[in-house]
């Protein structure tokens, strides 16, 4: 029964391993595209309610803050070689210093770990506590985009 | 045919000595700069957020207080070749720690340095000549409590015939006008005239936004015609947005979306800036609140551009 279910998990991983892999070879950018385009909604959220254009819950935060994180974690796979042709705002800086935009993901995977902490299992308790932890989140947007996003 | 050539030497010769007058450098009234008095570095603080000096002579990328170490170094490359930012901090060798406050303002308003030489415009003086001198006062006296930060940036590295330097005197005459760009208030009656005027100052003076955000000419003079309507980045990659009040684009942010901007770097839609604009941002951020609006203000009302230059 054991060996059974231990391959039954090695099967699943290596299916889902395989899944991952033909999702980051058939379309990069619009996989990429699509993370940001969720990471773009998050901070709509997380600005609409700083601003208090949207009335503050703690569920709302988290809904932000779990995004982002989640973002952050997978954002950096979608970058494969050659992936830099054709319509996207990647600068060619990915490619030319990986090392460089590498860090600019693991500070933003930095801050997110962080703002989960604060944001514990109900999300952050009020609005003052969802600044202060989505706060160094946002600051991580513009570092990126600063040498490593072209507008065109 | 002895004669025509004759005519022609005579005429060629004029025309070099025309061209030698023309393009000497100018400088500003003595008077006018000696009667200024003392500077305020509170505002001369203020005077240099917003014209963005360190976004080109502190070292690339710098944060924080390394914003304020001039040292220079910034290598802008463009269509005419690399232009390289000096050094302008306080050293008395290497950077400005000699300068009077005339020659900051010979070099900021007239393109010209204090041994009599023509400044390259990616020194954005077609700009700053539109500065009230009593702030290149106040900024002269910041500029003072700065540190002194030793090294020569180097050369530029230009190709013939843009390395002569005397031929800049004949760009100035053509494209070094301190007059305002945009007269007055466009399509918007319920403008406040003291705010849109104090953000065209803003804006075509210190803040020389339309250096990045106008599209030039083959001899890089700024075409005013397309002011603020976007063009290639100077530096090569993509392109530097229409900041003008166009339909199905900026049009679409308010005054108050735009002072958030510049404020928090985040667009209407919270996209976040990117690129050269990073630093821009950063240093508006730093100004006060109401001269934000201002720039809000008076983007929203000045004439749309649209089509060619997109």
């Amino acid at each position: 029964m054991r060996t059974i279910s231990k391959c039954i998990s090695i099967v699943s991983i290596a299916i889902a391993a395989s899944l991952g892999a033909a999702q980051a070879d058939d379309d990069p950018i619009g996989d990429r595209q699509a993370i940001m385009s969720s990471v773009g909604a998050a901070a709509g959220l997380g600005g609409g309610l700083m601003k208090g254009e949207i009335a503050y819950s703690p569920a709302a935060g988290k809904a932000a803050i779990a995004a982002m994180r989640a973002a952050s974690l997978t954002f950096g796979d979608y970058f494969p070689d050659g992936s830099n042709a054709s319509d996207t705002e990647a600068a060619p800086a990915i490619w030319d210093n990986r090392a460089g935009f590498d860090a600019e993901i693991a500070k933003f995977a930095a801050a997110t770990g962080t703002a989960m902490e604060a944001a514990g299992r109900a999300g952050p308790a009020d609005l003052d506590a969802f600044k202060a932890a989505m706060g160094p989140v946002f600051g991580t947007c513009k570092s990126c985009h600063e040498g490593f996003r072209v507008k065109n | 045919m002895k004669k025509l050539l004759l005519f022609v030497i005579v005429l060629g010769a004029a025309a070099a000595l025309a061209g030698w007058f023309l393009s000497a450098p100018t400088r500003l009234d003595e008077n006018t700069v000696a009667n200024l008095g003392p500077g305020d570095p509170v505002n001369g603080e203020l005077v240099f957020w917003a014209s963005g000096c360190s976004s080109c002579h502190a070292a690339p990328e710098a944060k924080g207080d390394d914003k304020l170490k001039l040292g220079g170094g910034l290598r802008l490359e463009t269509p005419f070749g690399v232009f390289v930012a000096p050094n302008v901090s306080q050293d008395p060798n290497d950077g400005i720690g000699n300068w009077s406050v005339a020659d900051l303002a010979n070099a900021m308003t007239h393109g010209t340095s204090p041994d009599g030489q023509n400044y390259y415009p990616a020194f954005p003086y077609a700009s700053y000549a539109r500065m009230d001198l009593a702030d290149i006062n106040d900024l002269f006296s910041f500029m003072k409590t700065l540190p002194a930060v030793g090294g020569d940036a180097g050369p530029n590295e230009l190709a013939f015939p843009f390395n002569i330097r005397r031929g800049v005197g004949l760009w100035k005459r053509m494209f070094l006008d301190p007059a305002p760009v945009v007269a007055a208030p466009v399509g918007g009656e319920d403008v406040d005239p003291a705010i849109w005027e104090r953000g065209r100052y803003l804006v075509e003076g210190p803040g020389h936004c339309g250096e990045c955000h106008t599209p030039r000419d083959f001899v890089g003079g700024l075409i005013l015609s397309d002011w603020l309507g976007g063009a290639p980045a100077a530096t090569g990659e993509g392109r530097v947005p229409n900041i003008t009040p166009v339909s199905g684009g900026f049009g679409s942010w308010s005054a108050s979306d735009i002072a958030y901007y510049l404020e928090s770097g985040f667009t209407p839609d919270y996209d976040s800036v990117g690129g050269e604009m990073v630093p821009v941002q950063e240093n508006m951020a730093r100004l006060q609140a109401s001269d934000r609006e201002a720039i809000g203000v008076y983007l929203k009302a000045i004439p749309a551009v649209s089509g060619a230059a997109q």
